[in-house]
This record gives C-alpha cells, sequence and structure tokens, in this order.
C-alpha cells in the first residue's frame, strides 16, 4: 500500500510496507516513472525501489529498517558514481549496477530524476534498465 | 606484497589493450586502497581519487553485502570494479568493446590468475617437503642421421615437459633376438617387429599412435627408430626381432643377441612438434 504526504507536512510517512514523500507537485515524468517502477516492484526477485526527484521522492520497501539503509546507499551510489564518471571521462551515467553478496542495485539517472532499484541477485536487471527506458 | 607478484599482475594488465584495444585503463588495488599494479593511462592520483570514492559506496554497503561488482555505464565507455580475493579491479573500457571478452577478462581470468599466485605466494612461504630426484641410469644414447630418429629427439625434449593429456600405462618391455634383414626393399632405418607383439601394443594404448620403438642391448647401448611387422609368409617371428645393417652397426651387436624393445608413445603435443621439425626439416633442405 502507498501513502503520499503534501510537502507542507515536511515530513516523511513510513508504514510497514511503504514509505513515500511528496515535497511538492510531481513532474510528468516523475509521475511515468513511478507508474513504471510500481509495475517493476511486481517482479519476481525486486525488492523495492527509490525514485528521488529534486522536489519529490518515493520509497518502497518492505521493512523501515532497510529503508534508511537503503536510502544512503542509493544517495552515496549515485554522488560517487558521477564523480567517477566525469573524472574518467565516461559520458552522461546511463546505468550503475552495485553488486553485493546477498542483493544487487540498479540506479539510473532520468533527466532530474534518480531511480535506484534493489533486487535478488537472480533477478534480470536488463530487463529492468529496458522497461524504465520505455 | 613481493614484487614478483606485482610484476605479475602488472604483466598481465599490460596484456588486456592487446587482447582488447577499446580498454584504456586498468589498474588493480587492495582493500587498504594500495595500488599493486596499474597501466600507465591514468596518473596515480586519479586512482587513487578513484578508490576514495569508490569506498565511499563500501562504507555504506553492508546491507547488500560486500560489493562483489560495480559497473558504470557511461554515455561513451563503462568502467568496472570487480572483487577478488581482497583485492579490486578497476577495468574502463570503451563502450565499443567486446562485453563477452570484457566480463571474460575482468571476471574470470584476472581473478583466477591472482587465486594462483595467491596459492604460490603461501606455498612458496612455508617450506616444501623435498622431491627426491630418482636415480637416472645412465644409458648411451645413439641417434641415427635420418628423419625418423631426429623426430625421436623433439619427442624426449617434449617428455620434459608439463603435459595436460591422462596418464598412460607403463610401455610393455619385450626381449627379443636379433635377425639380420637386408636386400633392396628394406629400409636400413627400420626394424621389424612380430604382428602379434604390435597388436598388443595397440590394445594398451587404444588410440595413441606408435609409430616409433626404443631399443635397448644387454650392454646399455640404445636407439629409437621406426618399425614395421615381420611379414608372416616369410617368416615364424615369435621373438624375434629383425635388424637392419645400419641399425645392427649403430647398436654395436650381431645377429643372435638378445634386446629389450619397448614401444615409443606419441602423445597429441609430440605429434604437433614432430611435424613442426619434420616441416623445418623440409624448408632447411630446400634452402
Amino acid at each position: 500500500m502507498q501513502q503520499k504526504t503534501s510537502a507542507n507536512a515536511a515530513g516523511t510517512a513510513l508504514t510497514n510496507q511503504v514509505s513515500v514523500t511528496t515535497i511538492d507537485g510531481e513532474s510528468s515524468a516523475f509521475a511515468s516513472l513511478s507508474a513504471s517502477l510500481a509495475e517493476i516492484r511486481k517482479l519476481k526477485g525486486v525488492i523495492g525501489y527509490i525514485l528521488r526527484s529534486n522536489t519529490s521522492a518515493i520509497l518502497d520497501f518492505t521493512g523501515p529498517d532497510e529503508i534508511t539503509e537503503n536510502a544512503i546507499l542509493s544517495s552515496q551510489i549515485h554522488d560517487s558514481c558521477q564523480e567517477i564518471g566525469k573524472q574518467f571521462n565516461l559520458g552522461e551515467m546511463e546505468s550503475v549496477l552495485v553488486e553485493g553478496e546477498n542483493v544487487k542495485v540498479l540506479c539510473m539517472s532520468i533527466g532530474e530524476n534518480n531511480i535506484s532499484v534493489f533486487m535478488e541477485k537472480s533477478a534480470t536487471h536488463s530487463w529492468i534498465i529496458k522497461r524504465i527506458l520505455m | 606484497m613481493t614484487e614478483t607478484y606485482s610484476t605479475t599482475l602488472q604483466t598481465i594488465i599490460n596484456e588486456f589493450k592487446n587482447i582488447t584495444p577499446e580498454i584504456t585503463n586498468t589498474f588493480i588495488f587492495k582493500k587498504n586502497g594500495e595500488i599493486i599494479a596499474s597501466t600507465e593511462t591514468t596518473t596515480e592520483d586519479q586512482n587513487k581519487k578513484l578508490i576514495a570514492t569508490f569506498n565511499d559506496i563500501v562504507d555504506q554497503a553492508e546491507n547488500i553485502g560486500d560489493i562483489e561488482t560495480l559497473t558504470i555505464q557511461g554515455a561513451d565507455s563503462q568502467l568496472s570494479i570487480t572483487s577478488m580475493n581482497n583485492r579490486y579491479l578497476v577495468n574502463v573500457s570503451s563502450r565499443a568493446a567486446d562485453e563477452k571478452m570484457v566480463k571474460m577478462l575482468t571476471s574470470v581470468i584476472v581473478p583466477t590468475v591472482v587465486k594462483l599466485v595467491d596459492q604460490i605466494s603461501e606455498l612458496s612461504g612455508s617450506e616444501l617437503p623435498q622431491v627426491k630426484k630418482p636415480e637416472v641410469k645412465p644409458v648411451e644414447e645413439i641417434v641415427l642421421p635420418d628423419e625418423q630418429t631426429t623426430q625421436s629427439e623433439s619427442i624426449l625434449d617434449m617428455s620434459a615437459s608439463f603435459s595436460s593429456e591422462p596418464m598412460l600405462p607403463e610401455p610393455p618391455v619385450n626381449q627379443f633376438m636379433i635377425e639380420k634383414i637386408g636386400g633392396l626393399l628394406v629400409r636400413c632405418d627400420i626394424v621389424r617387429v612380430d604382428s602379434e607383439v604390435i597388436a598388443k601394443w595397440h590394445d594398451i594404448y587404444g588410440d595413441k599412435e606408435i609409430t616409433q620403438v626404443h631399443i635397448e642391448t644387454l650392454e646399455g647401448k640404445s636407439i629409437i627408430c621406426g618399425f614395421k611387422p615381420i611379414k608372416e609368409t616369410s617368416h615364424n617371428a615369435k621373438g624375434i626381432i629383425q635388424f637392419p645393417e645400419k641399425v645392427l652397426q649403430a647398436l654395436q651387436t650381431s645377429k643372435g643377441k638378445l634386446v629389450i624393445v619397448k614401444p615409443v608413445i606419441t602423445s597429441q603435443g609430440e605429434k604437433i612438434v614432430a611435424a613442426k621439425n619434420k616441416r623445418q626439416r623440409r624448408w632447411n633442405r630446400i634452402n
């Protein structure tokens, strides 16, 4: 179940299932991506996702503990990889895949929106990239 | 970390560019940030910055387990960091690079080599048990100056090198009495052996090609030469080996004396070397 909270409330609503924070009005790209990610979330092996723009963010995980840790990791991956990309002239960042021992994280930047999809290592991330870019 | 260790890894990563020219930069660093090997395309400062930035991710990645790989796909190039036995391999390549080849190098070849080098380093650190060298009985070898004996030399050389082929059974040793053969159609470098004995050799070694035999006199002189079966129609061949004059002279022996004979087993690798030598000799003759 998803909940949305007004930006004016400046809060972050957490439930056992889902946390959603909306700070301002949603752009159409953000809305479109959130719809795609909601579909991706249903796929087998997908643990959760984070969609963040300059003004809004959606975090969808099963437990509140995961949310904080995953949000920090997601933010770190985006920032660090942007820096590495510039340093090694990789060009505009299309995707980042971080594979841990248990879980892998797919990170993408679409315009001003940063996406992180957490999934089991057996999940097919290439299909998820295609689905996000559709 | 020994210098040899570092040099080994350096050699491997230097070869990356030869295998896939699209690979622009490669380096290996330890978890503590020490750079073990690096191509010359980036500065040490640049590599250290990358290590620091990567470590920032590692610090936050406890919830997904230790990072095994990180792959950044940029519009122009891609960068991958692969974990391997307390070390990380960084590889930067253009997007035109063969993905399978890059994956094979970064995820299979280098981690395997690192694992092997680690094992060797560990072994060399501890005392290895001394292997007692078997005593070799000195045997005077006589080599016929013809094509087939030159071939046997290369086979002997090859025997010292490592072979991945399965272990073969020890060649059976047969004792024969010498009989002399001659005539216009008899080749001077070929001996004739009982066809039943040859059939037994083929039973033991299956598909392995046997083209030569090792003959040793009781006095210790030995020779390797080609062989053919004794013509059964003309002779009762049991216990007999037929020598042409040249072989008799080479072994300094004579009719009626005993010799020990065993087959020379030619492996696939030896056959290739032998064929190469043969081609070389032909080439030398032409010139």
